[in-house]
């Protein structure tokens, strides 16, 4: 049973740093998701654990192997493609048997492992068709039961559901995450959508331009978010930013004011400011509620009901458009002035760098 | 609502005809209306000038041709060699010049340029080449101390000497194809099985043969075709000899055409034509069948 730790990652391809010194530890029975923008580096890192990519320096282990030289079959791992890469001229069969017929697994011994494969992933009826006779998630079932039967120690998901509608993207989603609890391998998985990021993970690694931004739990990330990037990218709808003044610290709070908010104060790290410095304000849509002694104000520009919840786009006095998400459905007209009170125990504050403030736990 | 396109799909507006119509009549004039004289035409005693029609008589005495049973076996037999040969090798030099090696543009010109040449300059300069005590081949193999065969004037080589000629000359377009079909396959696949522990061997045999079906099936229905036509690459090398021992259906047809048999020979050309229809049609239907390919 495996875990991974990476040390020191790098991958260039020519001159051009991709993967620029990632350090990682991942336990076994993890599902850690690796999310980041396109261009990342998220899928070349899951390549890399692959041995689909060379490493161009630092260390890969898997378990107590040191994998940087060792060929992809003998790494303990399967791989799951975001487009299946099923063959076309097998059957579901002969593609969920094609690892072990290619190890030269002992028929009968080949014939349980897919039935059992066909059995966990309800797909038993499937196994006599061909790739072209299925849907888009039956394919998806059949590439993780090609993984499946390989009894890894490591499973490495490339994007599975971007190809899925978003119906059946949710329905794989959930199925993935049984998966996961049934078999307790650890699980490696990329993915651009941080909804998938947030649902699936143990633990998520935040990259951006090659470099790891941060790595903890979904609930971590999203309350506690290390930077800019991380407050920015984790979390739907995208959190606001604001540009705002240190008006005064008393302890651990600070009191912030820009041209859009009268004043709120934050509990922040405050040894790492002074009275006057200008900071960026982070507020979650979600953590604006309307009321009428709020200290934010605005002008409607665009409504969005959902019947649960009302997005609302919202005009500032200083030109910015800031997102609100609130709760229950809400007729609101066009430039409809509205009042709200920002919650200031979930706003996070970043110094000039992009870094967070959040006081000390 | 629904009646109003239900009613414009059962009147077909003329609108398109109008584009279609000039290609028709070219089409017409230059491939139908020869095609359906050579029909008639083969039914009669025929001098170019005027025409007698004598029902079956040509091509009962197109059967009677004592040399059009080797000819049948030598086109179908030409056809196998040629078209065998260009699949193996095309694939072949196909995978070389779709893997890393370098200077791989200019050899893909290299492969390719043999068919830009001109066939019956092919022909002449290979008979040259093969001549039995002053071709180059010869020579070379006697600098190695091998006496080389009579490759045009054995009748047992000389049909087989042309097939490779015409292999040289076209395994270049067989190998553009088979190039067009590896670089489509996906390299998903050549990941997959390369993490399920594939060689380079069963990569081939499990992933690019069974991939490049497409390919092969266009190949194949390629040169077998222009195996059972072929003509020029005979006549200028051997004209179906020595004696008749290259002679294909193509090549006997020509002869009768020379000695003024016209209603004959074009018996012979509605034979050659069904013979082609017969064998390709079906075999296209074969490597064709649906695979479950997406």
């Amino acid at each position: 049973m495996a875990g991974l730790e990476f040390k020191a990652l790098h991958k260039t391809y020519g001159s051009v740093p991709v993967i620029k010194g990632v350090d990682l530890s991942v336990d076994h029975g993890e599902f850690v998701v690796f999310v980041g923008p396109s261009g990342c580096g998220k899928s070349t890192l899951l390549r890399m654990i692959a041995g689909l990519e060379d490493i161009t320096s630092g260390e890969l282990w898997i378990g107590d192997k040191l994998c940087n030289d060792v060929e992809p079959r003998d790494r303990g791992i399967a791989m799951v493609f975001q487009s299946y890469a099923l063959y076309p001229h097998m059957t579901v069969y002969d593609n969920v048997g094609f690892g072990l017929k290619l190890a030269r697994t002992d028929k009968a011994e080949r014939d349980r492992k897919i039935r059992d494969a066909a059995r966990i992933l309800q797909m038993e009826a499937l196994l006599d068709r061909k790739p072209s006779q299925l849907s888009g998630g039956q394919r998806q079932r059949v590439a993780i039961g090609r993984a499946i039967v390989r009894q890894p120690e490591v499973f490495l998901f490339d994007e599975p559901l971007s190809n899925l509608d978003a119906a059946l993207r949710v329905d794989m989603r959930m199925e993935l995450a049984k998966l996961h609890q049934d078999l307790g391998a650890t699980m490696i998985y990329v993915t651009h959508d941080q909804v998938e990021a947030m649902t699936l993970a143990d633990k998520i690694v935040v990259l951006n331009g090659g470099v790891v931004q941060q790595v903890g739990a979904p609930i971590d990330l999203y309350q506690r978010p290390a930077n800019l990037f991380v407050a920015g990218f984790i979390g739907s709808p995208k959190m606001n930013f604001a540009e705002v003044t240190v008006q005064s610290i008393d302890g651990t709070m600070a009191t912030v004011t820009s041209k859009d908010i009268s004043s709120v104060s934050v509990a922040a790290d405050t040894s790492r400011m002074s009275v006057g410095d200008t900071l960026t304000l982070g507020v979650r849509p979600h953590h604006l509620t309307l009321d009428a002694s709020g200290t934010l104000v605005g002008g409607v520009s665009l409504v969005e009901r959902l019947g649960n919840e009302t997005n609302v786009s919202l005009k500032l006095p200083s030109g910015a458009t800031w997102l609100v998400v609130l709760d229950g459905d809400h007729n609101l007209r066009g430039s409809q002035a509205l009042q709200l009170a920002v919650d200031s125990s979930t706003v996070v504050l970043f110094d000039k760098t992009g870094q967070s403030l959040l006081a000390p736990r | 609502m629904a009646s109003a396109p239900t009613t414009a799909r059962s009147r077909p507006s003329t609108y398109p005809v109008w584009f279609f119509l000039p290609a028709a009549i070219i089409y017409s004039a230059l491939f139908l209306a020869p095609t359906f004289a050579s029909l008639y035409f083969s039914l009669t005693r025929w001098t170019l000038f005027n025409s007698v029609f004598i029902g079956f008589e040509n091509f009962a005495q197109f059967f009677r041709e004592p040399f059009l049973i080797q000819g049948l076996m030598n086109t179908v037999m030409y056809a196998v060699v040629t078209s065998s040969l260009k699949v193996v090798l095309g694939m072949g030099l196909a995978l070389l010049l779709t893997s890393n090696i370098i200077a791989r543009g200019y050899l893909r010109s290299v492969v390719f340029f043999p068919v830009l040449v001109s066939t019956v300059g092919v022909g002449i300069t290979f008979t040259v080449l093969m001549h039995p005590t002053q071709g180059m081949i010869n020579q070379g193999l006697a600098l190695i101390g091998i006496k080389g065969p009579g490759w045009l004037t054995d009748p047992r080589l000389a049909l087989y000497s042309v097939a490779l000629v015409d292999v040289w000359k076209g395994v270049g377009l067989a190998t553009v194809i088979y190039i067009a079909g590896l670089v489509a396959i996906p390299r998903d696949y050549y990941e997959a099985a390369r993490i399920d522990g594939a060689t380079a061997w069963q990569n081939f045999w499990h992933v690019t043969l069974p991939l490049s079906r497409p390919a092969t099936a266009t190949v194949i229905t390629l040169s077998f075709i222009g195996g059972l036509r072929t003509f020029d690459l005979i006549w200028a090398m051997t004209k179906g000899g020595p004696g008749f021992a290259s002679d294909t259906v193509a090549s006997v047809i020509y002869k009768q055409y020379q000695a003024g048999f016209y209603g004959l020979s074009t018996a012979g050309n509605v034979v050659l034509f069904v013979l082609i229809g017969i064998i390709v049609v079906p075999l296209t239907m074969f490597l064709n069948r649906k695979q479950g390919h997406e």
